[in-house]
């Protein structure tokens, strides 16, 4: 436990001590991201939505904090070899501090949404966030973290994952309604969308940031989600362990 | 006397195709020949016992599997076959400062070593002055470790571990730490951690320091345990060793 405490605090020190704009750099990477496809698919491209730069902006967060934790992790043995191989840790504790490493970055981030929100206009601070938020911070990390080990401990036995992994997050960047609303699929691909529980992620996060109501189905659809990989990562763990000290 | 470190049977071997991925299934690369990576059993049925408070030593030719026998130890290889058993705290060191990292200064890193050691942090808390005296690292504690030269980063490793609570600890070739000053330093540490009933596995190619230190040792040969015995036995049994490899190959050129 204070293992993973000092960990998530080397990487934020880190992270927000070894450029003097540290703090800056980490928020203009989602929104450049957001900014980029407000201006393609609203002025280029003529989504007709309203508040489309809030729905880019709320949905782009959770999705960097997501997608950010799992590529990240799934090196983290190969950056950490030296740990792995020569110190009798536990070793499930390396691609937590990133998971936790990153959501606390999100945290730090969230002001910045709020701003942003401000800013567009509409009630922006909702007093349901004391809840809603925790409660769907705790089922991104239980959704995102046994998916984070299993790819971390796969990529010590198939060097490919890491690579396949950062395709595939580009590739579901754009299968997930991220920069278009779900209305716009047509009918007979929507079932595939809402099947996604990355869909539904996103889209809780939206309804508490924008509205302050949480929908029950996506949040449980996640932990459903969440419960099932954790339990194969469990099990993955379980067996596997031992091995990642020989192969590294 | 109890054993406090306990091998019985040891077997191990690693894999012969340890990663799988695209790269080898399209370049197929051809499967190594007879090297003495590719054997089958890293270490083939050791067996031996230490005692609480003694020094064991193990030396053998490299890639005979002393740096495996220490994995075991550690615990971060399992064995194929056999049982260990170790009775208290294990610590290593067999890498100073795994982890450490160079743009945090050197108390941040003692308190994040001292973490992945297995302390917590109100153990390092207390140890924590004397580490930084021990180190001699004085002011510079406070500097980012990528100020510092090699000389200190391994003297901040060596303090660190060795105020970490523990009743076994492994030691591999780091007992040419630092200047010679701060090696005498060293070596009257491991003496008085002896005193303190502590136990001490040493892997080392330095001859006199370990037969100086140890009590008991083993040799290593292809993985089998060629001498086990008294400290002095198990060096000249790998002298004998070294001297027939030599002989053979200068038959062999001649």
């Amino acid at each position: 436990m204070e293992l993973l405490y000092l960990l998530v605090l080397k990487d934020l020190k880190v992270r927000y001590k070894s450029s003097v704009l540290g703090y800056i750099w980490a928020l203009a990477n989602p929104f450049a991201f957001a900014f980029v496809y407000w201006v393609a698919f609203k002025f280029i491209m003529r989504v007709e939505m309203e508040n489309y730069s809030i729905f880019l902006i709320t949905g782009m967060f959770p999705w960097i904090w997501l997608s950010t934790s799992i590529i990240q992790s799934t090196r983290v043995f190969q950056v950490n070899s030296s740990l792995v191989k020569k110190v009798n840790l536990n070793r499930a504790v390396l691609p937590l501090s990133i998971v936790v490493g990153e959501t606390v970055h999100f945290l730090f981030a969230l002001p910045v949404i709020v701003i942003f929100l401000a800013m567009a206009g509409g009630q922006f601070v909702h007093l349901s966030w004391i809840w809603q938020i925790p409660l769907l911070i705790l089922t991104q990390v239980v959704f995102v973290y046994p998916l984070a080990l299993m790819f971390s401990i796969a990529n010590v036995f198939v060097h490919d994952i890491e690579y396949l992994v950062g395709v595939a997050f580009s590739m579901l960047f754009f299968a997930t309604p991220m920069v278009y609303p779900i209305s716009m699929v047509p009918q007979e691909y929507r079932p595939y969308s809402e099947a996604s529980p990355l869909h539904a992620l996103i889209q809780a996060w939206r309804t508490v940031l924008m509205d302050g109501t949480v929908h029950d189905q996506y949040v449980l659809y996640c932990l459903v989600w969440g419960s099932v990989f954790s339990v194969a990562a469990f099990l993955m763990y379980r067996r596997l362990r031992h091995r990642l000290g020989e192969l590294l | 006397m109890k054993s406090i470190v306990v091998c019985k049977d040891l077997w191990k071997s690693y894999h012969q195709r340890p990663r799988i991925g695209f790269k080898e299934l399209l370049v197929k690369r051809k499967t190594v020949g007879q090297n003495r990576f590719s054997r089958e059993w890293a270490l083939r049925d050791v067996t031996f016992s230490v005692e609480r408070g003694k020094a064991f030593g193990i030396i053998g030719h490299n890639g005979t599997g002393k740096s495996t026998l220490l994995g075991l130890l550690l615990g971060t290889l399992v064995p194929d076959k056999g049982r260990i058993s170790i009775t208290g705290r294990v610590a290593s060191l067999l890498e100073l400062g795994a982890g450490f990292h160079p743009e945090l200064s050197g108390r941040d890193n003692v308190f994040l070593y001292g973490a992945i050691l297995g302390m917590t942090l109100k153990e390092i808390r207390r140890v924590f002055q004397q580490i930084v005296e021990f180190s001699e690292l004085g002011d510079a504690i406070e500097t980012p470790l990528r100020t510092y030269s090699s000389g200190m980063i391994t003297r901040l490793g060596f303090s660190t571990i060795i105020h970490a609570p523990a009743d076994v600890l492994l030691i591999d070739e780091v007992l040419g730490v630092g200047d010679a000053r701060f090696q005498e330093k060293c070596k009257d540490y491991l003496i008085d951690f002896r005193k303190r009933n502590g136990t001490l596995v040493i892997v080392s190619h330095d001859m006199a320091a370990l037969e100086e230190m140890c009590d008991d040792g083993v040799c290593l040969n292809m993985g089998s345990a060629a001498c086990i015995g008294p400290m002095s036995e198990v060096i000249r049994h790998y002298q004998g060793l070294v001297h027939a490899a030599q002989s053979s190959t200068e038959v062999g050129l001649s």
